[in-house]
């Protein structure tokens, strides 16, 4: 037990232990290391910083947009996958592919195909005389594109959890449903729903926890523009951090949002368990 | 309780352990390693950036090991991104696993205050060789490498901005072609005229002008070259933001301007996509590193054109003379190595008046020595090429054509990148973005201890 614990906490508290430090400090590039003490100076700084606020709000309304969307996408295909019909299989193995390409891959190859010029989906749009869009262009279809990327990545790690969690309903409830006269929607709203809230929690708090990390499709589509545009926060931190070599800042954001990200997470499970013991 | 004080004696342990990652620095030995033996080679390791890392493995080591063939490189490369963090690590850990360092022309600065650099004019004199000619690099490339007085870095891989241009399609637009005395007005003059319908079938199929346009640290490089070529800096002599004025918004409006007669999607472009664009006979002109040339004129397999097809010079020019931008990846050797003579012996050769006639005839790398561009090229094609860089190196050193040569360079381009795309995408003026990113960059400067 205690190997592991050291391990752990090595692997685990030592990073944020070191980045809350770097926070705090004053970081020096001739050492690479933190330097002097400045107490809570980049924290004041960060929370002054426009930019760093306007990260925040670019994640809240990516968040607020594309989780619903690839949870509701995802249990809808979820049904559809698990209704029998012919080539569902093939169908099946096809969703997978988003999810194992690598997101600078994804994010390149969307970038090609929406470009005015060249790509393939204005190209189609021309066929019918729109176009040609500025998907990446433009700073509101810019945070359409990032959003459509990152649905078309991950909805199908929803469809996985609700497909496991749809093949594993009892089969008796829906039979007893049934003999007592249920319609189909009956049945959805009063056996099928309530059965499935535990998944769709999961669901709902694993993707969330993906998706508050999210920085690489946006890096590799859009680089976080135009302006602040795709600009979500863990982008910024890393240019920050990265590319800027401004650590004691990058640290002081990663923390507030590490401490964010754990408030909104604690509230996400109460409200989960909720939700479990109302259905 | 016990349990808890064993616990704390392991997590001591460990935090002693990591503690200890920070002493005990090697130091170099005297004699700078030798330069090896048959029965006892000295190895080195080079740290470069991943884009000619493999070139250099493959093409450059192999030569050099003819004339050295008791030191053994290897040269492991990092992705753009990671490198100046990499590398900062590295000058700065108490061992050195890399003997020789590269870095990007904005990156010195940062790398020397780290101390982890020697001299190499200095520190490393008596390894050099009598035939080595300091006095023949253009003092423009040198310049990369030189911080505060000395010299961490030599010129390995020369660059600089130049306006590339399509024969073809001035000629069909009936438009003289660009020199160096062309100017910006004179430039947007043509430009309506080079958007044109090639084949005839009532759609605009080529575009004046292809270059940097998206958010990008790069993308700024094109209007603080506009700016240097009207007599403005971006700081003055004090290190005070000095382009929050008209010449600024000039400047940064010019680029916005350029989008206007670039092909749909322009907004996006990098690095790839305008060379694309230029390859494919799609635009006209092209402000791009001019080391680009070769795959872009020459190479049969990266382009569509052929050499007589493609002219090169500098950037038009402004009140003060033609523009350029500098972009030399520089070498230094680090200050811990063990090996500092063998290390230094790779670089004299790479950078020797013999190394560069090999590497500009096989890796089509640029020269930074004034006796390689004013000699016979190593290659009749280089011939045009040589002519516009000698003229660039002219341009960058009359107009400080370079990004800010502070430790904070690349978190000030951060800051023109996103002000720059702003501008660029209609969510802001020009005059409102210069204003936004002088007082950004003024406060990240303050915050540095540097007086504004």
């Amino acid at each position: 037990m205690g190997p592991a614990l050291v391990l752990l906490a090595g692997m685990l508290l030592y990073p944020i232990i070191y980045t809350v430090w770097v926070s705090l400090s004053d970081f020096d590039l001739a050492t690479f290391q933190p330097g002097g003490w400045v107490g809570l100076r980049n924290y004041q700084a960060v929370l002054a910083d426009p930019g760093f606020l306007q990260s925040l709000k670019v994640t809240g309304v990516y968040l607020v947009i594309a989780l619903p969307l690839q949870m509701i996408l995802g249990f809808a295909l979820a049904f559809l996958l698990n209704v029998e019909w012919r080539g569902r299989g093939l169908l099946r193995a096809l969703f997978l592919i988003p999810m194992v390409v690598a997101p600078v891959v994804a994010g390149g190859v969307w970038r090609m195909l929406l470009d005015p010029l060249w790509g393939v989906v204005n190209y189609a749009l021309g066929l019918v005389g729109v176009g040609p869009v500025e998907w990446i262009g433009d700073p509101t279809l810019a945070m359409v594109s990032l959003i459509l990327i990152d649905t078309w990545r991950w909805t199908p790690f929803v469809v996985l959890i609700a497909s496991a969690g749809i093949l594993a309903l009892p089969t008796d409830v829906y039979e007893a449903a049934r003999s007592d006269g249920a319609n189909r929607w009956q049945i959805l709203r009063h056996v099928t729903i309530p059965l499935l809230v535990p998944v769709v929690a999961a669901a709902f708090v694993v993707r969330w926890l993906g998706a508050v990390k999210m920085f690489d499709i946006a890096l590799a589509a859009t680089k976080g523009g135009p302006g602040q545009a795709t600009d979500v926060v863990n982008l910024y931190i890393y240019e920050k951090g990265f590319r800027g070599l401004e650590f004691g800042s990058a640290s002081s954001m990663a923390t507030v949002v590490l401490l964010i990200t754990m408030i909104i997470t604690y509230f996400l499970f109460r409200l989960t368990r909720r939700l479990e013991n109302r259905w | 309780m016990r349990r808890f004080l064993r616990l704390g004696a392991v997590a001591a342990a460990f935090g002693l352990t990591l503690a200890g990652c920070g002493s005990s620095a090697t130091e170099a030995p005297a004699d700078g390693g030798g330069l090896g033996t048959a029965e006892k080679p000295v190895s080195i390791r080079v740290i470069a950036n991943d884009a000619f890392a493999k070139q250099w493995q493959d093409q450059l080591v192999p030569e050099f090991s003819k004339k050295y063939p008791n030191i053994k490189v290897t040269v492991d490369g990092v992705p753009y991104n990671d490198q100046l963090a990499k590398s900062m690590l590295e000058l700065t850990s108490p061992t050195a696993t890399y003997d020789v360092v590269l870095g990007d022309d904005p990156w010195f600065p940062q790398l020397a205050k780290t101390g982890g650099l020697v001299d190499l004019k200095t520190d490393l004199s008596k390894f050099t060789d009598a035939g080595y000619d300091w006095g023949d690099f253009n003092p423009s490339p040198l310049a990369a490498g030189e911080w505060q007085g000395h010299q961490y870095g030599v010129p390995v891989r020369s660059n600089l901005l130049l306006m590339f241009y399509n024969r073809a399609l001035y000629k069909k637009a009936k438009v003289a072609e660009p020199t160096k005395e062309t100017t910006w007005e004179q430039y947007f003059a043509d430009a309506p005229k080079l958007v044109q319908d090639t084949d005839g079938d009532g759609k605009k199929d080529a575009w004046a002008v292809g270059t940097y346009f998206t958010k990008d640290p790069l993308t700024p490089t094109i209007w603080q070259t506009v700016l240097n070529s009207n007599g403005g800096k971006l700081l003055d002599d004090k290190l005070k933001v000095s382009f929050d004025d008209e010449n600024g918004v000039k400047a940064l409006q010019t680029q916005v301007d350029l989008l206007k007669y670039a092909p749909p999607g322009a907004s996006t472009y990098q690095f790839n996509e305008p060379l694309e664009a230029f390859r494919q006979g799609k635009v006209a002109t092209m402000f791009m590193w001019g080391s680009v040339y070769k795959g872009t004129a020459i190479d049969k397999t990266t382009t569509t054109l052929s050499e007589d097809q493609v002219g090169i010079t500098t950037l038009p020019a402004g009140s003060a003379g033609p523009g350029a931008h500098r972009g030399i990846w520089s070498a230094g050797i680090a200050k811990k190595s063990a090996h500092q003579a063998a290390a230094w012996t790779f670089l004299q050769w790479v950078t020797s008046k013999e190394g560069e006639q090999w590497v500009g005839a096989n890796l089509g790398t640029f020269p930074a020595r004034n006796s390689t561009l004013q000699g016979t090229p190593p290659a009749p094609w280089l011939k045009p090429v040589y002519t516009a860089i000698t003229d660039g190196y002219a341009a960058i050193a009359q107009g400080q054509m370079w990004r800010p040569r502070l430790p904070e360079s690349d978190a000030v381009q951060q800051i023109l990148a996103l002000q720059t795309s702003r501008a660029m995408s209609g969510q802001a003026t020009s005059k409102d973005a210069i204003h936004q990113a002088a007082v950004d960059i003024s406060a990240l400067l303050k915050s540095k201890g540097y007086a504004q």
